[in-house]
């Protein structure tokens, strides 16, 4: 070794044994000058035109908002009016969407391919395949999200959002969840794949694992329709005639609030298992209130949200519309592809109280919530093989007379435990590929992709078999 | 069909034995899993560290210390020494015996990826302060030099473990020990916290509990054979003198002291101010410097704005700045409260 490198491992060892007597405490220390230096700077340069406190409009709007007495109600009031207007809104214009793309657009649309002389298999597979399942995503998916959206992201702009993560942190802490996450949930209510981008507000590595797992758990608005419906063609028939909107709506809102509560429960035992052990640090800004910028909110919302999520769902959708129309039109022995699925997952489903045509609508409908009530009456009406219903093998379709559709079930040999379960496993099963897929791209993570993908269909096949043999042994 | 009460017993059994093979931790999959993983690598591993650990504090290592620190029976232990003498990394010395400067080179080694991987569950994970030893322990066996280093740039290179021991340097350097036990001080005495001995882990959770951490101030009060009186950090706390003699201390002159207690940042009613003196060593890693980067530093004045409507978080501001925070978080701030008086 020659001198200098000897002098330059001295200085070397030199340096190591100091940094002993410094300690870990420099990162500490490297702040704390950092901000001294940047104070120092911004008292020479900055000008402080008098004292600004807070305004005192905003100071009094805060007590208002995060009160003991009325920050809860004030909140549950506001959501529901935006719930309120999301659906009752989207109602008109979904409406429109389905009568024009799939009660006008659609025959049109085959009576050219009749024209033209299409091959009656490409015709299905495009018409009645590919585009019936994108028509049917836009339409169901497109109002509510066109409303939801916006409303929220005004409520957020304007700074009232933080102030609800505020006053539900302590409801979160105690599952080892972060404040924030109900308002990821509020937005998994209007899209789950929206919900799982909204956690990025999240800044702790462990709460929004947990945010993005649970998410799901929030009854999405592809799945309020089948809510809807299902709940009052057998529910709401259990009551007397008067009261029987209202008790459908009970169950609908029942389903709900039993989301919110399993998301509350698998948040806790996530952070006592699987991510104990992840990094979790909290802080909340609590920003000043400001006049929500209206034009750019409604752009920002349309073009990041809405038409990002919708144009995703359609990506996803064309191939299962393709999916279903191929597994009916595909004869084996007699039969279609569809039917011999269906005949094998039967004996499956009805044990645990549902069956294989619902089972079958679910894997096709992986893509998207939407097309799982068309599928399954389409599905129902080619395996049971009723004539005069629906518009062929492997075209989807709803009915607008709930007696038709309460027959049609009938015919599939449905039963009220039937309807329970499916409105119980709509809600927990696996999340659409849209969100599967934004799962995947927030996380970049396949382990944790896969665990919010199974987590709740296997959750979801326990309860409905659990349910369904307590109700055997009840009844 | 099978009758639903048959079918629900069956479903509880089968959960009932997932759960008694996964429950976390204690499931017997994990044990057995664990079980595997007890190579003859990791035994030789674990007797150099614990070579290395006895010479470090001027004890001798014999057949009957190895067979209790490793939990295996002296025949085992024999075997061990033996294979170790031979490979050339252990010497006998009279009726103990002593590392090799080879056998030295790795139990050094050994120690630093164990610390390394102290320091790392403490910033970067959020694993319980009880457990920082024991995944240590299964995960410094698997990984290799480059990895570990690797590990400490991540880190910036840490000179200390969580419980205040130096981590040896990648060349194997190691300042000599220094400081002595809590008990030995005398009453009225200050000091600093400068070791937290982690095992046994029963007398570790207690100064776990006691809200103890390398780098506090300490002064004793009052000292019997039964018991241990005095003030860390402001807090006064008592401990029985067995689990005191797992705190390594450096006595200060008298001083030195900073001035009594603290109150935190939880203390303050609405609109009060307080200016930050400290923030509490228990607050590490990403949390800590969160906090930092928000303007949380000495000297900050911070006010406090509202509660929530449940009561927990906490809203205050810092800097101008409108940032809630939970109580357990507020409780590890210390404040000295800020008359009104004091404005500008």
């Amino acid at each position: 070794m020659n001198e200098a490198a000897t002098v330059n491992s001295d200085i070397l060892e030199e340096a190591a044994s100091l940094r002993w007597e410094i300690g870990d405490n420099m990162h500490d220390s490297l702040i704390e000058s950092i901000y001294e230096d940047a104070a120092k700077i911004a008292d020479k340069v900055v000008t402080k035109i008098g004292e600004k406190p807070r305004f005192n409009w905003e100071t009094t709007l805060d007590k208002l908002l995060t009160s003991r007495i009325f920050g809860f109600p004030l909140m549950v009031v506001m959501l529901t009016l935006v719930f309120w207007i999301t659906i009752s809104g989207a109602n008109v214009p979904s409406g429109m969407l389905a009568s024009v793309l799939i009660d006008q657009f659609h025959p049109m649309l085959k009576s050219l391919a009749a024209t033209v002389g299409l091959p009656w298999w490409l015709d299905g597979l495009l018409i009645d395949g590919m585009y019936l399942a994108m028509a049917w995503v836009i339409s169901v998916m497109l109002p509510p999200m066109a409303i939801f959206f916006p409303l929220f992201t005004l409520l957020e702009d304007f700074g009232y959002l933080p102030r609800v993560a505020f006053n539900l942190d302590n409801m979160f802490r105690r599952v080892g969840a972060h404040g924030k996450q109900s308002l990821s949930m509020t937005m998994g209510f209007g899209c789950n794949a929206a919900g799982v981008i909204a956690t990025r507000v999240i800044d702790s590595p462990r709460e929004r694992l947990i945010a993005i797992i649970t998410n799901n758990f929030a009854l999405c608005n592809g799945r309020w329709p089948t809510q809807i419906l299902i709940a009052t063609v057998f529910i709401g028939a259990l009551a007397p005639a008067a009261l029987s909107g209202l008790v459908s709506a009970v169950a609908v809102v029942s389903i709900a609030l039993l989301g919110i509560f399993l998301t509350f429960l698998t948040s806790w035992a996530l952070s006592r298992t699987m991510l104990k052990g992840e990094v979790s640090s909290f802080s909340l800004e609590l920003p000043p209130y400001r006049p929500p910028r209206i034009l750019q909110t409604l752009y920002t919302s349309l073009i990041d949200r809405t038409i990002i999520v919708l144009w995703r769902a359609i990506v996803f959708a064309v191939p299962s519309g393709i999916a279903i129309w191929l597994l009916s039109n595909i004869q084996i022995s007699g039969n279609s592809l569809a039917e011999h699925i269906i005949n094998f997952m039967d004996t499956f489903g009805l044990f645990i109280g549902l069956n294989g045509v619902i089972l079958l609508a679910y894997i096709l409908a992986i893509p998207a919530n939407e097309i799982v009530i068309p599928t399954i009456l389409m599905l129902t009406v080619l395996s049971a093989k009723m004539a005069g219903v629906g518009d062929g093998a492997g075209v989807m379709f709803e009915l607008d007379d709930l007696s038709a559709t309460m027959t049609v079930f009938q015919a599939g040999g449905w039963t009220l435990l039937t309807a329970v379960n499916l409105m119980l496993f709509s809600l927990i099963h696996n999340p659409c590929s849209t969100t599967i897929y934004t799962i995947y791209k927030e996380t970049g993570s396949v382990k944790w992709t896969t665990l919010a993908s199974l987590l709740p269909v296997v959750m979801g096949l326990v309860i409905c078999f659990v349910v369904a043999q307590v109700w055997r042994l009840l009844f | 069909m099978i009758s639903p009460f048959t079918s629900l017993l069956f479903a509880a059994a089968i959960g009932g034995v997932l759960l008694l093979f996964f429950w976390p931790d204690s499931g017997l999959f994990w044990k057995w899993k664990r079980g595997l993983a007890s190579t003859r690598r990791i035994l030789v591993e674990d007797a150099l560290k614990h070579l290395h650990d006895q010479e470090y504090h001027g004890y001798t290592t014999t057949l009957s210390s190895l067979s209790g620190a490793l939990t295996i029976n002296r025949d085992e232990a024999a075997k061990l020494m033996a294979r170790l003498q031979s490979i050339g990394l252990v010497k006998t010395i009279g009726d103990g015996f002593e590392l090799t400067p080879d056998g030295r080179k790795d139990a050094l080694r050994m120690v630093r990826i164990h610390r390394l991987w102290e320091k790392y569950l403490a910033d970067e994970t959020g694993v319980a302060a009880i457990e920082w030893h024991k995944r240590a322990e299964k995960l410094e066996h698997h990984m290799t030099r480059q990895e570990a280093e690797a590990l400490a740039v991540t880190m910036g290179n840490p000179t200390y473990d969580p419980h205040g021991d130096p981590i040896p340097t990648a060349s194997g350097k190691l300042p000599p020990r220094k400081g002595c036990q809590l008990t030995d001080l005398d009453v009225d005495e200050v000091a600093r916290i400068v070791h937290i001995e982690d095992e046994p882990a029963a007398i570790y959770a207690q100064l776990v509990a006691a809200g103890l951490n390398p780098g506090m101030q300490v002064r004793l009060l009052e000292k019997s054979p039964q018991r241990l009186q005095f003030i860390a950090n402001g807090e006064e706390i008592v401990l029985a003198p067995v689990v005191a003699a797992n705190v390594t201390v450096q006595r200060l002159p008298k001083e030195a002291e900073t001035n009594g207690s603290f109150a935190t940042l939880c203390a303050l009613g609405v609109g009060e101010k307080g200016e930050v003196v400290a923030i509490s060593p228990n607050c590490r890693g990403q949390q800590r410097r969160r906090i930092m980067d928000l303007g949380v530093i000495p000297g900050t004045v911070i006010s406090m704005e509202m509660t929530s409507a449940s009561g927990d978080p906490i809203a205050y501001n810092i800097r101008g700045a409108v940032i809630a925070l939970r109580k357990s978080q507020a409780d590890m701030i210390q404040i000295k409260r800020v008359e009104e008086a004091v404005e500008k």
